[in-house]
């Protein structure tokens, strides 16, 4: 399985903070965000930043292994 | 003593966070600070509360890294980066962050440099509380 994080406005746009998705070989971070966003496509327009297992990521071609721990992430607003 | 990289719910003692980074050497001729507070008032409207949102784990791993990195590339003797989550109200403080040198220079260079890339690289998301509803907040440049 994956697990889906996510915070702030993406958050309370989908209404979840988590979510498990089933993992396929393959699966790669830019098909995992396509299907989100096909599901909520509000909140994943949001959505300009990865991390992988807590690590910024910019390559959507990028596989994921299963357990892996995968956020969606609208621009950071701290500091 | 506490860490120097930390992200708390609980209000910070700047005097406190100079005083950890002055002990860390008697070579530190200048220490650049800055402090993030909340606003009351912002895009035309009462601001009652600021709520924070982070990515926990990897908010902390980014500030370390982001202490890292600046102590490195200004040569720094020490810094330090104290991040608020939860809610605050206007005036409260938010961050702060601490650099301390040599002279003057690499320590103002290096606090304006962490602040802003800290908005740039650490998970941390911030919304309004205002009369007319909660806002999530668009990044400043």
């Amino acid at each position: 399985m994956i697990k889906v994080l996510f915070f702030g406005p993406i958050a309370a746009a989908i209404g979840e903070r988590e979510m498990k998705v089933a993992h396929q070989p393959g699966l790669t971070l830019g098909g995992l965000h396509s299907t989100l966003a096909t599901q909520h496509p509000e909140a994943m327009c949001l959505a300009t930043m990865m991390a992988v297992n807590g690590e910024h990521v910019r390559d959507i071609s990028l596989a994921l292994m299963d357990n892996s721990e995968v956020a969606f992430m609208a621009k950071f607003s701290g500091g | 003593m506490k860490d120097a990289v930390r992200i708390q719910t609980e209000d910070f003692s700047q005097d406190e966070e100079i005083a950890a980074l002055k002990g860390s050497s008697k070579r530190m001729g200048g220490i650049g600070t800055f402090l993030g507070c909340a606003r009351d008032f912002s895009e035309g409207r009462d601001v009652e509360e600021i709520s924070f949102d982070a990515y926990g784990s990897m908010a902390l791993s980014e500030m370390k890294k982001l202490r890292s990195d600046a102590i490195e590339k200004y040569s720094l003797l020490d810094a330090r980066i104290v991040h608020r989550i939860g809610t605050v109200k206007g005036g409260d403080n938010i961050v702060f962050i601490a650099a301390g040198a040599e002279h003057r220079v690499a320590a103002l260079e290096a606090c304006r440099w962490m602040i802003d890339e800290l908005k740039q690289r650490v998970p941390i998301w911030k919304k309004e509380i205002t009369p007319q509803g909660d806002s999530w907040v668009t990044p400043h440049p």
